[in-house]
């Protein structure tokens, strides 16, 4: 990673500070390789192979693993529940990821709005469920899903509407409404972060040229917090992607949830349920994959601006210019 | 065939040296730096044995209820053979997934809780001990013939049997009797039974389309055979005639939502039994201590029926759940281990510490009376129910054999049913596609396969 | 302060057409004041209450039913009291299973704080490293860090787990610990900081004085990189709290569980165990209490820290 040799004319300098980048990288890189590049590596390994097995009936003979191919990933693929699973969480980020980004804009301009003396209490409710994990939501709301149990279900019973949060048609939007609870408040808060970044006096400004509020909303806000859309966005996309916590929890509780409902869930069980790491292996491949496409092409799609570094420098003395303005965390 | 049991060195990946360059490659950079300390010293996992004197501990992976108590008289007796019990989840076949894992890892306990199902899915893992050479076939005349059966392949006995769980009709004797309703004896007898407590605005039972475990003791009872081998290749017979009976009966019952169609053992199960909503559960005879726990307001209004029948007076039963004390092939001291599962499955003490628990019935012919086995008898308003389970064990088809992927079968059952409740698709399909699938799952794992 | 707003305008460029927009309706909005209208105050606030509402009611039910026995948890009305006993209850929780939830607990803590404090570290050398350090190769090592970013760790977590478990320390606090350490999103935070809130002046001032470069690194580097550590520990601390696939696939050992998969695993046999499900869902409020105290107090170090991140798009 050093490299000296290719460092043209190394004055002692520039040779201390070769040193010492690496002696600073070093640590972490030694980790990442360790946790992201080595199982990368491994994952396609193993997904090329399968397995043999001798003896009668395959009771207690040998075990082969030999050259497979690509078979096992024809099998994830030919695997309906698999691909399915991939429909599903596409559909899923496809409507939950608006909605939620959507609710925190519109929750953070509120709180913009809203005279100052409740937007404390009011900021700190919608956060705290960040603070819940995945999978304690999923029991918490579990039993708010729950018929017969949950007083959510109960009161609208009394109200003449039976719904039934676990049915078939609606256990992906309950679980929707889970990740919504949890995470439209940590959206909304890196929303607001941008928006106190925006400099007081462009609001300034453009009231006294007479813009109304939903004006200043839509022309002024909303282009100058998109970067954090963006982030928002993208992590969101990963999120969805990765979904396990909650179908798993919700599983034993509904009679619509199977064993592939996400793509992760479906390579869990095929790891642990099925006993076969191959085909697992080949399906968390194809997972990383369609996330690095999805994430990468999403900044593309909205990255015409790339950002450069002098660019972060700015947002980062503007936050802590805003700092300095105060206030708003009382 | 002992000697295929496997070093890791010697488990015949011809990969093995390459698979091991590779990863050496890729991590050991990083793994050298920060892990100094960090990884299993246990060296080699070849068995020790015991040595005079000296202090073992073996772990045991259980979910029975109460287990720790036999355990820890076994510790009071046996200081220097300690067994610490480590507590697993059972829900949706997690221990199982538990299990496998740890014996990928090379790190799984001396001793685990294995349903009779499963056995045959951790042999294809070359996972468990076989026992005969610790000397477990002296102790064969203390178990119930089937059971013992249960965990023998070829000449090899890979598990000590524990306990079954021969299947009965839980009812709510005091709704059956202020409905006028008289306890199904045959499964005609059952659906109008169902339909006369569906008019009372309660419910018979709910059909969990992911418990594909009562499932098949259902289709056993109808004289389905699953699994069966000719030669060395696996025959697979999910959609033969007899579960076909039994899909065609419950999906009626379902389309004429006579029946629930809820996952059972779960909240709104539970909250179902203890209102009386659901007036009846074909359970096991593990299901009592169940019941009392969870539904301890319904004290003495539960009696035990046997199982309908296809024809009156018929006499076929079926087993639900039921396990073994298995030992693990990696376990360093197998003798001791070996001792302790006899030991906790034999013993009249354990025994009966482990039917106080309700454990289900015990597959030791010997060391307690069937009626020792009504411990919840007020629950049952003072009836003689293990009397019910014990005359079902009896009939208990004994020519079943499970397939070596039954936690997978499970898993596809499961999830065909779910669909096919969802979408209202045809039980019968769910045959056909689970067939299908099965075998393409067995073939998978390299196994030789066919359709029976 | 409004003769300099004026002059900002051209200068900030604000968007034509917002202007133009704006211009015609000026005098009526003079007139307006510059509070908004009370109907507008109602409807926000009403709003902003229906969210709230939304985002506690589970936390209130959750408070409720921690002091609710198993049976009235599935017995009573969810959404009020019945019979509390919460001080019992929760003791019940703490002491079950010889204190089993106590430990799972400082695991927990364990593995958020010690991850999240070695990952920042880690973090902000990488992030000095290539923020400060011009190599070749640089921008190579800082694409295929971000590219880290954007694949799932979930995704991950599975072959991890089959080359841990070849390596032989799956089932480990290592196991779980060692990729908590690493955070590609936190390096490229730290560099992004780093490159601008770390003077290159600086640092040769102090070379010129005879500093070594970790001595450098950790007096000068630190120090200005404070904000964004905070928000690269919190983030990661957050992240590894809420992590449950990870210890689920590699720990079998119940002594080693952080808290989620000691809950899931109480929930998991509570139908043999009735009064598990009390103890889920005790235990699920004892754990949640703390780390919403922390997200309620640590708000500001949040909001600050996370634009930092959002620049990056």
């Amino acid at each position: 990673m050093t490299g000296p040799a290719r460092v043209r004319r190394p004055t002692r300098t520039q040779l201390r500070g070769a040193r010492a980048a690496a002696g600073f990288l070093l640590p972490f890189l030694a980790l990442f390789a360790l946790c992201f590049l080595a199982p990368i590596g491994y994952a396609v390994y193993e997904s090329l192979l399968k397995v043999e097995r001798t003896g009668t009936l395959g009771l207690g003979g040998e075990t082969k693993e030999v050259w497979a191919g690509l078979s096992n990933y024809a099998t994830a693929l030919e695997d309906d529940r698999f691909t399915a699973g991939f429909g599903r969480v596409l559909l899923f980020g496809a409507v939950q990821i608006p909605v939620m980004i959507a609710l925190a804009t519109g929750l953070a301009l509120l709180l913009e709005a809203a005279s100052a003396r409740w937007v404390g209490f009011f900021r700190t409710a919608f956060f705290l469920p960040y603070g819940v994990p995945g999978v304690i939501a999923s029991i918490l709301w579990g039993f708010l899903y729950v018929p017969g149990i949950s007083p959510l279900v109960e009161i609208a019973h009394s109200a003449g509407w039976d719904v039934d949060f676990l049915s078939r048609g609606a256990v992906l939007w309950s679980i929707a409404n889970i990740v919504t609870w949890q995470f439209t408040g940590y959206n909304m808060l890196v929303l607001i972060a941008q928006l106190k970044a925006v400099p007081g006096e462009l609001y300034e400004a453009a009231r006294i040229d007479g813009a109304r509020g939903w004006q200043i909303a839509w022309h002024i806000k909303l282009p100058l917090i998109r970067p954090a859309l963006v982030l928002t966005t993208v992590f969101s996309i990963i999120g969805t992607l990765q979904m396990f916590s909650e179908p798993k929890v919700l599983k034993p509780l509904s009679n619509s949830i199977d064993s592939g409902y996400t793509p992760n869930l479906a390579a869990y069980n095929e790891a642990f349920t099925s006993n076969n790491q191959h085909t697992a292996a080949a399906e968390a491949v194809l997972l990383a994959l369609v996330a690095c496409v999805l994430s990468f092409g999403f900044l593309r799609l909205v990255g015409q601006r790339e950002p450069k570094e002098p660019k972060g420098a700015k947002g980062a003395k503007r936050v802590k210019g805003s700092k300095g303005k105060g206030g708003t965390s009382r | 065939m002992s000697e295929t049991y496997p070093h890791r060195s010697h488990d015949g990946r011809p990969q093995g040296p390459g698979r091991r360059a590779v990863l050496g490659g890729a991590a050991a950079a990083a793994a050298g730096l920060a892990l100094a300390g960090c990884g299993s010293d246990d060296g080699d996992d070849e068995p020790k044995g015991r040595k005079k004197g000296e202090k073992i501990t073996l772990t045991f992976w259980s979910w029975v209820p109460g287990i720790d108590k036999p355990v820890d008289l076994w510790n009071s007796k046996n200081p220097e053979v300690r067994v610490e019990v480590e507590k697993v989840s059972a829900v949706d076949g997690a221990q199982y997934a538990k299990m496998h894992a740890a014996i990928r890892t090379g790190n799984p306990p001396d001793l685990g809780q294995i349903e009779y199902p499963v056995v045959p899915s951790f042999l294809i893992d070359n996972g468990l001990l076989d026992l005969t050479k610790y000397g477990v076939g002296e102790h064969k005349d203390k178990f119930v013939g089937w059971q013992w059966q249960q965990s023998v392949f070829g000449k090899a006995v890979y598990a000590v049997p524990q306990a079954s769980g021969p299947m009965g009709l839980f009812i709510r004797r005091d709704l059956f009797d202020k409905w006028a309703i008289e306890p199904p004896t045959t499964w005609d007898e059952y659906e109008a039974a169902a339909k006369a407590i569906r008019k009372k605005g309660a419910w018979i039972e709910t059909f969990s389309a992911t418990n594909g475990n009562r499932f098949a003791g259902l289709a056993w009872q109808a004289g389905a055979r699953w699994f069966g081998a000719e030669g060395d290749t696996w025959l697979v017979s999910i959609d033969d005639e007899p579960t076909r009976k039994v899909a065609d009966y419950w999906e009626a019952l379902v389309e004429q939502k006579l029946i629930k169609t809820i996952p059972d053992r779960q909240n709104a199960w539970y909250k179902d039994v203890q209102t009386g909503a659901m007036a009846s559960w074909l359970g096991a005879s593990w299901g009592d201590a169940l019941l009392v726990g969870n539904a301890p307001k319904t004290s003495g209004k539960w009696r035990v029926v046997p199982m309908p029948q296809w024809k009156k007076g018929d006499g076929a039963f079926a087993n639900w759940g039921g396990s073994t004390t298995a030992v693990f092939a990696k376990s360093k001291y197998p003798k001791e281990a070996l001792d302790f599962a006899i030991w906790l499955n034999t013993d009249p003490e354990s025994i009966k510490l482990l039917i106080d628990n309700g454990y289900g019935t015990p597959a030791a012919k010997q060391g307690y009376a069937t009626s020792d086995l009504d411990v919840h008898k007020d629950f049952f308003g003072g009836q003689e129910y293990s009397e019910v389970f014990d005359a079902a064990s009896r009939g208990v088809d004994t020519s079943w054999r499970w397939g070596p992927a039954t936690d997978t079968l499970y898993q596809r059952l499961g999830d065909a049913f779910t669909a096919a409740i969802g979408d209202g698709g045809s039980f019968r399909s769910v045959l056909k596609t689970v067939q299908g699938q099965t075998i393409s799952d067995l073939r998978e794992k390299g196994l030789k396969v066919k359709a029976g | 302060m409004s003769t300099e707003v004026t002059q900002h305008i051209p200068a900030d460029g604000a968007p034509a057409s917002g202007t133009g927009a704006s211009e015609s309706r000026r005098p009526g909005r003079r007139r307006d004041g510059r509070r908004p209208p009370l109907r507008h105050r109602v409807i926000t606030v009403s709003l902003l209450t229906v969210a709230a509402l939304y985002f506690l009611m589970p936390v209130y039910w959750l408070a409720v039913s921690a002091t609710k026995s198993s049976s009235d948890l599935f017995g009573t009305f969810g959404f009020w009291f019945h019979d509390p006993h919460p001080i019992d209850y929760l003791r019940r929780v703490l002491t079950y299973d010889d204190g089993i939830y106590v430990r799972w607990f400082g695991n927990s803590l364990l593995y958020a704080g010690a991850g999240a404090l070695a990952a920042t570290l880690l973090s902000a050398a990488a992030g000095y490293a290539l923020a400060k350090f011009p190599f070749p190769g640089r921008e190579g090592v800082f694409n295929v860090v971000l590219a880290g970013v954007l694949i799932p760790g979930t995704a991950l977590a599975l072959p991890l787990y089959l080359l841990f478990s070849e390596m032989g320390f799956a089932n480990t606090y290592a196991s779980v610990l060692l990729p908590s350490m690493v955070s590609p999103f936190g390096v490229y935070l730290c560099r992004i900081y780093a490159t601008a809130a770390v003077p290159d002046s600086l640092l040769e001032a102090a070379r010129i004085d005879g500093a070594g470069e970790a001595r450098i690194f950790t007096v000068l580097g630190l120090r200005l990189m404070t904000p964004a550590l905070v928000t690269v520990f919190l983030f990661q601390f957050v992240h590894i709290w809420n992590n449950f696939l990870l210890p689920l696939v590699m720990l079998s050992d119940s002594d080693l569980y952080p808290i989620q998969l000691g809950l899931t695993s109480w929930q998991g046999y509570a139908d043999r165990q009735p009064e598990l499900y009390q103890y889920t869902v005790g235990g699920a409020f004892l754990s949640v209490l703390p780390l919403m105290v922390l997200m309620g107090v640590l708000q500001r170090y949040w909001r600050t820290g996370l634009t930092e991140g959002s620049v990056k798009a």
